[in-house]
């Protein structure tokens, strides 16, 4: 056993790891702009696992519409500084609130049954909020989108400026500094005491509820938290791409990635997702789109049975070592 | 611009999808009845029943009815496979699993169906269910006439094979009491399994109609799985006849949103209820208490 034991890192050490990648892929990548589009993708995909990982993994409550968040935290920011006026960098704030009273409209409800019903509520209301988007025409511009969202305003650090506005490496590194904030607020909230509450509901909600955990609110707070990140992550992604259409906004694909991401890469670790979106992100571009040009998403599905059935403890799932309350 | 005749006419077209409905949903609503199991690739199932049939009237001609059988025997045969190769395996584990696992299973149809068949929409259109006949008054199709005909059919047919035949009662029992029914010399695994490719076969009948009262295209899956549940919990879990009264007060409140207000808002209709329903009677109309 002594060698297995030597395989074991703890969280932080694999979070360092998987970072530490992060940061050198534009290099290897020799910031060819069309790699380095696919691998911001990566990373806002990531950051979105991560954040439904603190609501399935921690929690143990699945979403199956985590594209609702997205889109509603794009669609938000995206009107806030085009109707609004607003300044972007405070605009994906308020995308960030938008998506967190989102959030509560459907978990308030669902969450007070056990069992499958949140997951199936949230996968229609998915589907109702990019129907309302659609609909919303004063608003949103219906199905026509809205055009020329403005880029993220340069920011000026001496004698360096980094512009959001050409540069593809300059976005790559503000997608790796968000989703290094959203992995640090699920890194303390798993140590804090919400967090210890959610592993119990997750754990076993009768016995939970036995000894005090106000079992429907801890849920709707790693819900609100999860939902917060992921708008924000799609407040960033609308001045990225700088065009939202309910479609691209509201596709199906933000929901479902982020679970073949955090299954693939190991849902009992927290930077699991993260190494998972890496890895689904490349296979999906330089594998799978080569074998199939349009049904390509077909391998995410069988990967998803092929995980839940044969490898449920994912990439990492074996290899970092289970975070505890207040463990260093 | 809403007339009384109007009105009328809506709320008949109501009554009628919403029969469909109840067909669209007894798959899902039998199988999470029996084995406390969501298929979430029970659209997908019913999808591939629609494709099977529109397939065999472009290819061959074959009238869409008699279509039914064949899409109904392939979607039981790929339930059947999913539930030997993945499902068996998880069964005993999380109910999150299994949600899962037929989650990824629908996405697997679904883009078969699109790297197979493309993204276009796809109806299956017959001359002679165009034919409107006038029934007291409104306008009635006999395709309508032929939809509502063949969910009867299904419904008494499962209710008979649950009441009356050998294996439709060792279901019933291992839904009960799966230890107990073990005892008893039943062979539980292959209750189950049988109980699962049901699912499928009732999905799969509800394939062809779907083609042939709207459309079919890779991605109208998941707004079927979504309908379906909300009628089994409108209906309340393990209640058949209770989904025919939900199927039409959904399909009657549709037309409804679609006459009063946007067309475009049809599909708001079922979610707000659901949400209504969790909140005020989670048990659904016609269940027990949770």
């Amino acid at each position: 056993m002594a060698h297995f034991r030597k395989l074991l890192v703890s969280e932080a050490t694999a979070a360092s790891v998987v970072l530490g990648i992060v940061l050198i892929i534009p290099f290897m990548l020799s910031f060819n702009p069309y790699y380095v589009s696919i691998f911001i993708s990566a990373l806002i995909l990531g950051a979105v696992s991560i954040a439904w990982n603190l609501l399935a993994g921690v929690c143990g409550q699945v979403s199956f519409g985590h594209a609702a968040f997205f889109g509603i935290g794009a669609y938000a920011s995206a009107i806030l500084v085009t109707k609004g006026g607003l300044d972007p960098y405070i605009s994906m704030l308020g995308g960030g609130l938008c998506g967190v009273l989102g959030s509560l409209v459907i978990g308030l409800p669902a969450f007070r049954l056990r069992g499958p019903y949140f997951a199936l509520a949230i996968l229609g209301f998915a589907e109702v909020a990019k129907l309302v988007t659609m609909n919303l025409t004063w608003l949103t511009e219906g199905s026509r989108g809205i055009m020329n969202i403005p880029p993220l305003p340069a920011i000026h650090l001496g004698f360096l400026t980094l512009d959001f506005y050409i540069s593809r490496t300059t976005n790559y590194y503000m997608a790796a500094v968000l989703m290094l904030a959203i992995y640090l607020t699920v890194y303390f909230i798993r140590r804090s005491n919400a967090g210890l509450a959610m592993s119990a509901v997750h754990g076993d909600e009768e016995t939970a509820a036995g000894i005090g955990v106000h079992v429907v609110k801890t849920k709707a707070l790693a819900l609100a938290v999860s939902a917060f990140c992921t708008a924000i992550m799609g407040a960033f992604y609308a001045h990225y791409v700088r065009f939202l259409s309910p479609d691209t906004a509201f596709e199906g694909s933000w929901s479902v990635m982020p679970i073949v991401a955090s299954l693939f890469g190991g849902m009992h670790t927290l930077i699991g997702p993260v190494a998972g979106a890496l890895v689904i992100t490349g296979l999906d571009e330089f594998v799978f789109k080569r074998l199939f040009e349009t049904g390509h998403k077909l391998f995410f599905g069988l990967l998803l049975a092929v995980v839940i059935v044969w490898a449920p403890t994912g990439l990492l799932g074996n290899r970092v070592r289970k975070t505890f309350h207040g463990e260093k | 611009m809403t007339s009384t005749t109007s009105i009328i006419q809506s709320i008949l077209s109501g009554v009628i999808e919403g029969t469909d409905y109840a067909l669209y949903c007894l798959g899902l609503a039998f199988v999470f009845g029996i084995m406390r199991i969501i298929n979430l690739a029970h659209g997908e199932l019913l999808v591939l029943g629609g494709y099977i049939a529109y397939w065999l009237l472009v290819k061959w001609g074959v009238n869409p009815v008699l279509a039914i059988p064949i899409a109904a025997g392939a979607a039981g045969g790929m339930a059947l496979l999913s539930y030997r190769v993945f499902l068996q395996r998880i069964r005993t584990g999380s109910e999150l699993n299994t949600l899962i696992l037929t989650f990824g299973l629908g996405i697997f149809l679904a883009n078969l169906f699109l790297q197979l068949w493309t993204a276009d929409i796809r109806t299956i259109g017959v001359d002679w269910m165009e034919q409107p006949l006038m029934l007291f008054g409104i306008y009635i199709s006999l395709g309508e006439i032929t939809a509502i005909t063949i969910s009867l059919v299904v419904v008494l047919g499962l209710h008979f094979f649950l009441t009356r035949s050998k294996m439709g009662m060792a279901i019933r029992v291992t839904a009960i009491d799966r230890d107990s029914a073990a005892l008893a010399g039943i062979n539980v695994e292959r209750a189950d399994l049988v109980a699962f490719s049901i699912g499928g076969v009732l999905a799969g009948v509800g394939g062809p109609l779907l083609g042939m009262l709207a459309h079919i295209s890779p991605g109208a899956g998941v707004a079927i799985t979504v309908k379906a549940f909300v009628l089994t919990v409108l209906a309340g879990v393990g209640s058949i006849p209770g989904l025919i009264v939900a199927g039409i007060i959904l399909g009657v409140g549709e037309a409804m949103t679609v006459t009063f207000t946007n067309a475009s808002y049809r599909e708001l209709f079922g979610f707000v209820l659901f949400l209504l329903i969790l909140l005020v009677r989670p048990q659904g109309l016609f269940g027990r208490r949770l």
